[in-house]
């Protein structure tokens, strides 16, 4: 009941003075005075292109009842017995409405879907949590340092540990500009945690973002996520008209010029690979809010930054390729039960992460705009060569800027892939998975023939010299090194520097003591593989680049790994 | 409305495309350092850069040239432009497709495959022809209907790509293999079956490559085979004829005058098959029979004695 209760009706702080925002303030601070109006437009827009048509707006209202019947008899909660009498009438008596009353319902329902997904911007809450949440996490990593972290303003245990890379004052001169859309990887919940703070540390603006309803139920969370923007997403519900709220909300926001930020993954990458098919909803969102503009004749350009998260220590690896393993992973979006739930995970997490030095790197890429081209400076979009082109030429027909969404569908299609590309070269390997890759490779070539599976239940079977994994390790950092230099990934300092038995040293000291069981442990002169679960998580993200650092001997097991990458 | 058409390239099928255009009474600019004999209605400019103006542009030139004549037009084109290219053929080990190309040499997004049995006198003349455009902008292929298209060509769509450029690329391979066999007096059996495994084969691959399978059985692919089959004078077919009279590859191609490119894209994708772990039957025998590592007998001995499966 009060799960239900949270998600449904989020805490705010009540107001005895309305806030006037200053020029000054990022765009978030004027949500509240156009949340209104925002989903009135968003309701308008919706019931307007349905509206004309009657057989279009039954069919609308039929799918609504019907989906929404089918999930609430599944969940047989307090919300089905609230609710089932409604849509069970409804769909008994679509068909007899006349059109005023099937609008009048369809207005109702748009309506209170909008409503259910617009957040709330609270200043205060949002000065309290800039200040306040980088030192809670700082006081759970370092519980002795509590006290002067809460006082002081020198850096904290939570920014020692997070890095944020590439061209920032590019991005701050863009903020004031257009829209951003951050469009980053996705590897835990943590990462709207962590991105949030990135954007701070950045000196960049906030961004509105959609969050499962799910985190909603835990009241800390949901207090914060609410009135920092947050706008809920509930992926039970399959109504048509509800992903079109959703998608049309997101795209209102950008128009309007928030900055956004979703993860076009779509969910958290259950192997740890680096995500090469990108979900189109979100992201189709924001590349038709450049279009509406651009044919209303509204001078605000709309640029995404591809952004890739780096973790050496991943909160949930373990929930995460199990659930990769096993046939569910591929379609289960919502996991109530993993680490992220779990209190003593978090602060287990965060007391083996204050130890490492950049254990979790975000880096900003160069912006582009909706059509992959990058952005210069000056919000202008530039060719490979340096040729400054009008982006409004995309959306014209004939010379004409004009709405067409099939257009806009294949353009995003192809923003898809243009991320793509970007997250792979814009992914700082970390320690851990560089060593995770060598130490499953080796697994791979002692065990020619044998399927994945039975690999896996290779538990610590497998021991290799240490000597010869130090070697292997070495190979792996030069050969990366060569890669980084052409371009097509990024190394973390550590891979950088470390001398090839510290990387090890490095890895292995972060995997045990958090993870249950560990990856791999070091026996005397031999490093014996315990988890290759979790080795196979880790290297997941040196899957694209298995066959450019093996050498001819290895090559057959790199060739097995980069298979992969076909399932992902 | 008037369409103002460019064309990047002036051989038989960029004069015809700027011919069938004109006709429709489309305004054209001819992009060609050398291009004679042409209706006065269309425009010929040896510099790409009137090609800025047009709407429209139509990229005929063959493939190995076609990183050049992108990159040149990547000069001057920007995303308000549409382009098509009619080229059959692949660059690169990577098996890299032209609009692949022209995606990485200009900014132009809005790009397209016109593929199929289309011959360029036909089109030029006006003569009743089909064609398949494949691209992901269906505002592209209302343009390009409205550019060529009508009551004297059908032009289908799919937004499969990929498939209707591999297809098309891998249609010349095999029709030199069926110009060979014809030559050693196959019967049309024997043609039907090479022709339709052929394609499946290839098809298999293409799957690996994004494409599906089905473009391959359509107009890009089994269409356009018929049409080199039934005798629309390729230089392909010619190819496969003089090697079937025991005439050596290069020898060949030289003397043919024109370039095949089929057997270049052929070893390129049994490579990438043989990284998939596919099989590639008639694809590998028939290139190592145009190497000289592999008599006719041998060849057809090879074929035939394989495991049958299913279909």
């Amino acid at each position: 009941m009060l799960k239900r209760f949270l998600s449904e009706r989020p805490l705010r702080l009540p107001h005895l003075k309305p806030y006037v925002p200053r020029p000054s303030d990022p765009s978030i601070f004027w949500f509240n005075s156009e949340r209104d109006d925002i989903v009135s437009d968003v309701v308008s827009r919706i019931c307007g292109a349905l509206e004309t048509d009657r057989s279009h707006l039954e069919l609308a209202l039929n799918d609504a009842a019907f989906h929404e019947i089918r999930r609430l008899e599944k969940q047989r909660d307090d919300e089905a017995r609230d609710r089932l009498g409604y849509w069970r009438s409804m769909i008994r008596r679509v068909a007899k409405m006349d059109d005023s009353e099937q609008r009048r319902v369809l207005h109702t329902i748009v309506t209170s879907m909008a409503r259910d997904v617009a957040g709330n911007f609270d200043p205060r809450v949002y000065r309290f949590a800039r200040q306040a949440v980088p030192r809670l996490i700082g006081g759970v990593m370092e519980p002795r340092r509590l006290s002067k972290d809460l006082m002081a303003t020198a850096p904290t245990a939570l920014d020692r540990v997070l890095r944020v890379q590439g061209d920032l004052e590019h991005l701050q001169q863009l903020q004031s500009r257009g829209s951003l859309v951050f469009v980053p990887t996705h590897s835990s919940n943590l990462d709207s945690i962590v991105l949030a703070q990135a954007l701070e540390t950045a000196g960049l603006p906030p961004a509105i973002y959609g969050a499962g309803k799910n985190l909603f139920t835990n009241p800390i969370i949901s207090f914060f996520m609410h009135n920092l923007g947050a706008y809920r997403v509930d992926r039970r519900i399959r109504v048509s008209l509800y992903k079109d709220v959703l998608k049309l909300y997101s795209q209102v926001m950008i128009e309007r010029g928030y900055h956004s930020l979703f993860f076009p993954g779509g969910t958290r990458s259950r192997s740890g690979m680096i995500e090469r098919h990108v979900k189109l909803g979100l992201l189709g969102s924001a590349v038709e809010a450049f279009t509406t503009n651009q044919v209303r004749r509204i001078d605000r350009p709309v640029w995404f930054v591809p952004t890739t998260i780096n973790y050496a220590l991943v909160l949930e690896a373990e929930t995460l390729i199990r659930d990769w393993l096993t046939e569910e992973g591929q379609a289960r979006y919502i996991i109530e039960d993993d680490e992220f739930s779990r209190i003593d995970r978090w602060v287990a997490f965060f007391r083996k992460v204050v130890g490492m030095r950049g254990a979790c790197i975000i880096r900003f890429g160069t912006p582009i705009d909706p059509f992959g081209n990058d952005v210069d400076e000056t919000g202008q979009s530039v060719t490979p060569t340096g040729r400054v082109i009008d982006p409004g030429g995309y959306v014209e027909h004939r010379g004409k800027p004009v709405a067409d969404p099939a257009r806009d569908a294949a353009y995003t299609r192809e923003l898809g892939e243009v991320l793509a590309r970007r997250y792979e070269q814009d992914t700082v390997l970390m320690s851990t998975q560089v060593v995770a890759h060598v130490l499953f490779r080796a697994l791979v070539q002692a065990t020619p023939g044998m399927d994945l599976f039975a690999r896996l239940r290779l538990r610590g079977e497998i021991a290799l010299e240490q000597e010869e994994v130090c070697k292997a390790i070495g190979e792996a950092q030069e050969r990366l090194g060569d890669l980084e230099r052409k371009g097509r990934v990024l190394l973390s300092d550590v891979v950088k520097e470390d001398a090839p038995s510290e990387l090890l040293e490095r890895a292995l000291g972060y995997w045990n003591g958090y993870h249950d069981s560990t990856a791999a442990r070091l026996e005397g002169n031999r490093v014996v593989l315990h988890d290759p679960s979790l080795l196979l998580y880790y290297q997941n993200r040196l899957v694209p680049f298995a066959e450019d650092i093996a050498d001819p001997e290895q090559l057959e097991a790199a060739c097995e790994i980069q298979k992969l990458g076909a399932h992902r | 409305m008037t369409i103002r058409v460019g064309v990047a390239g002036a051989g038989g099928f960029g004069r015809a495309i700027a011919i069938a255009s004109a006709r429709h009474g489309h305004d054209v600019m001819l992009w060609s350092r050398s291009a004679r004999d042409l209706p006065e209605s269309i425009h010929v400019s040896s510099d790409m850069g009137p090609l800025r103006e047009c709407d429209l542009i139509f990229l005929a030139v063959p493939a190995r040239h076609a990183v050049d004549a992108a990159e040149q037009l990547g000069e001057v084109i920007d995303g308000r432009h549409l382009v098509v290219h009619v080229s059959r053929g692949l660059v690169g080990a990577e098996l890299k497709t032209i609009t692949q190309v022209v995606r990485e040499k200009t900014v132009c997004r809005r790009v397209g495959a016109l593929a199929g049995p289309l011959v360029a006198d036909a089109l030029a003349e006006g003569r009743p022809s089909g064609a398949i455009l494949g691209t992901g902008f269906p505002e592209l292929t209302a343009m390009v209907r409205e550019a060529i298209g009508g009551s004297d060509l059908r032009i289908y769509e799919t937004s499969d790509v990929v498939g209707v450029e591999l297809a098309s690329a891998t249609v010349g391979f095999l029709t030199v293999v069926l110009g060979y066999v014809q030559e050693l007096g196959a019967e049309p059996g024997t043609l039907a079956v090479l022709a339709t495994r052929g394609m499946a084969e290839i098809s298999r691959i293409g799957v690996t490559l994004g494409a599906k399978e089905s473009t391959f059985m359509g107009l890009a692919g089994l269409g356009d085979l018929i049409a080199a089959v039934a005798g629309d004078k390729r230089p392909e077919s010619r190819l496969g004829r003089a090697l079937g009279l025991g005439a050596e590859l290069g020898t060949a191609i030289g003397e043919l005058g024109s370039y095949v490119e089929g057997f270049e894209v052929a070893r390129h994708m049994i490579e990438h098959a043989r990284r998939d772990g596919l099989e590639t039957p008639i694809s590998s025998t028939f290139v190592a029979v145009s190497e000289g590592r592999m008599g006719p007998e041998d060849a057809i001995h090879a074929l035939m004695e394989r495991r049958v499966g299913r279909e």
